[in-house]
């Protein structure tokens, strides 16, 4: 097979555009996961909810921040027929100190104790008490904290102790790792006056059927999916991410098909050789085609384990919010390959019109 | 019958005030186990006429037949087909694949469709051994020496046993012992094997071992000279 004996033949210059792919997958494939690391980050919490609605304050245009909602309001949503199940919820952004003189911010989620809303633990057990904190892995691995452990939240000007009871699994908010404590702590965390003017949550979560859309005068409910996509920065951010992943497919489709039309601006005259004595045109082409797709498969493949290794090396701290997948990895490196062969029809086409007469013309 | 017969064929390039004549109605037969040398100054149209011989070009007007067959109504499938099967070209300064050994470009045919594989390995083996070419059979194109390159573009030319040959110039970048000895290795093939030979050459002394001497001036066939 002519193009992967060239391969074989012509390592250095075939070694050189293959590297070039990998870097330009290599790319990708962080790109890739640094979008998907920030949606992680931006609120997995809020999606691994056990609910599929969310009810907003109706003023809060549907900020989980500004979202507050009275026990007026959180009764009306509660007694909503189409609703099967409702629970209060709160969010509040504090800063932890996780051992003498260490902190770090987490958000803080309020749960009823024993709800649906309240989630699994993988370690340790569930809330116990309004002393009682779950957090998530993330932090545990952070501060290397234990469940048993004492976490202090501020409170007012104050500080108070809460102790870990369980360890789960729910991710972050606000790219914040959560935390969850019993609602009653919450409003005293996130309003440490007068008990009268705290609000009952912040949002409520729901499990029904026909619920998106409905109002009412102090609500408004939406999707969890809507409640989501609405974070604060997180359509703008995952719009950034996608303009440089497209870009970064659009310079590989680029880079891939000058390559590649210069190596084929090359081998013209060789090409027409070929061709006069009786080499087909579609056998020429398929067999540059055939040249792309090993180049950007090998690159694609180097790519993806250059990104795993600098996931165990670089990236095992956790610090930089990069996220691989196995179909994150997959699509991204099959979108090179993608772009690679688009990128290089410019070629196919060069070499499906060389001349044969060009033979003849070589003296 | 002849085997290439080329009746009024005329050949122009561009059009208006920039037309070139290349070929000028020449009318020229080649029969079986003869060798053609083409001999005129350059631009006298002798390559037009290799290439349109060779389907490579198709002429302005006039008929060209190979057994028979009027190759200037071929479509684009059935030239290539024709390149492949029926006609060998031996081009100037050899035109090997670089990065192919010699063995490999002989075999490369093999990948242009129809091929008994077995057969043409065998074929390749034959040619290389005919032409004093085994011992280099693995090496690389590139570092052939000139005669061997020339050698192994002959053999490439008869893998599909063609039976008509057209040259280009198959002496012009060796000294005079090695080109006697490629024109010789091709002479042996055309007269032992009943085929026909188109030879494009500028050296005289080349010209004069083939069978017939068609001298072209401007176009046309001024003299036809057999030599044997």
């Amino acid at each position: 097979m002519l193009a992967l004996t060239e391969i074989r033949r012509r390592k250095l210059q075939f070694g050189f555009v293959t590297g070039v792919v990998a870097l330009i997958a290599y790319l990708i494939i962080m790109v890739t996961g640094l979008g998907l690391g920030l949606y992680d980050a931006a609120g997995t919490a809020l999606l691994n909810l056990n609910g599929d609605h969310l009810a907003y304050a109706a003023n809060s245009n549907l900020s989980v921040i500004r979202s507050r909602l009275t026990e007026a309001d959180v009764a009306e949503v509660r007694a909503l027929p189409a609703a099967d199940r409702a629970t209060p919820i709160g969010y509040v952004a504090a800063v932890v100190e996780y051992a003498p003189g260490e902190t770090d911010t987490a958000a803080i989620i309020g749960v009823v104790p024993g709800a649906f809303s309240e989630p699994a633990v993988v370690e340790g057990g569930p809330l116990g008490g309004p002393a009682d904190i779950l957090i998530d892995r993330t932090w545990a691995r952070l501060g290397d904290t234990r469940v048993g452990d004492t976490l202090a939240l501020p409170i007012g000007f104050q500080t108070r102790d809460f102790t870990v009871a369980g360890i789960v699994d729910q991710g972050y908010f606000f790219f914040q790792p959560a935390m969850y404590v019993d609602i009653a702590a919450w409003r005293e965390l996130n309003f440490p006056g007068d008990p009268a003017q705290r609000p009952a949550a912040s949002l409520v979560l729901l499990q029904g059927r026909d619920l998106d859309g409905l109002r009412g005068e102090g609500w408004r409910i939406v999707t969890k999916e809507d409640g989501f996509n609405n974070i604060e920065g997180v359509q703008a951010q995952q719009s950034t991410v996608d303009a440089l992943r497209y870009m970064g497919l659009l310079i590989g489709a680029m880079v891939i098909g000058v390559f590649f039309y210069v190596i084929t601006l090359q081998k013209v005259s060789l090409l027409g050789i070929l061709k006069a004595i009786g080499a087909p045109g579609l056998y020429l082409v398929v067999q540059g085609l055939l040249q792309v797709l090993i180049v950007c498969v090998i690159g694609a493949a180097l790519a993806v384990g250059l990104a795993l290794l600098t996931k165990a090396t670089v990236l095992s701290s956790g610090a930089i919010p990069i996220t691989f997948t196995n179909g994150a990895m997959t699509v991204s490196s099959i979108s090179v390959v993608i772009a690679g062969v688009v990128g290089s029809l410019l070629s196919a086409r060069q070499v499906a019109s060389v001349d044969p007469i060009i033979a003849m013309q070589q003296q | 019958m002849a085997i290439l017969q080329l009746r009024d064929v005329s050949k122009s390039y561009g059009q208006g005030a920039r037309r070139v004549e290349a070929l000028r109605e020449v009318t020229l037969d080649v029969e079986r186990g003869e060798v053609v040398a083409l001999e005129g100054p350059s631009g006298s149209g002798k390559t037009t006429l290799l290439a349109l011989a060779g389907a490579l070009l198709t002429p302005t007007s006039g008929e060209i037949r190979v057994d028979g067959d009027d190759i200037t109504r071929y479509g684009a499938r059935a030239r290539t087909r024709y390149r492949r099967d029926r006609v060998g070209f031996v081009f100037q300064g050899s035109n090997m694949v670089p990065f192919l050994t010699a063995r490999e470009n002989l075999l490369l045919v093999a990948d242009f469709g129809d091929a008994d594989r077995p057969a043409l390995r065998r074929r390749a083996d034959e040619l290389l051994d005919q032409l004093g070419l085994t011992a280099v059979r693995d090496q690389i194109a590139t570092s052939l020496s000139g005669g061997e390159r020339q050698r192994v573009a002959i053999a490439r030319a008869l893998m599909r046993d063609p039976a008509l040959l057209l040259v280009d110039e198959p002496t012009a970048s060796l000294n005079l012992e090695l080109g006697t000895r490629v024109v010789d290795a091709l002479l042996g093939e055309v007269h032992q094997r009943d085929k026909a030979c188109i030879m494009v050459t500028h050296d005289d002394r080349m010209a004069r071992r083939a069978d017939r001497l068609v001298g072209i001036r401007d176009g046309r066939v001024l003299t036809d000279t057999p030599l044997r």
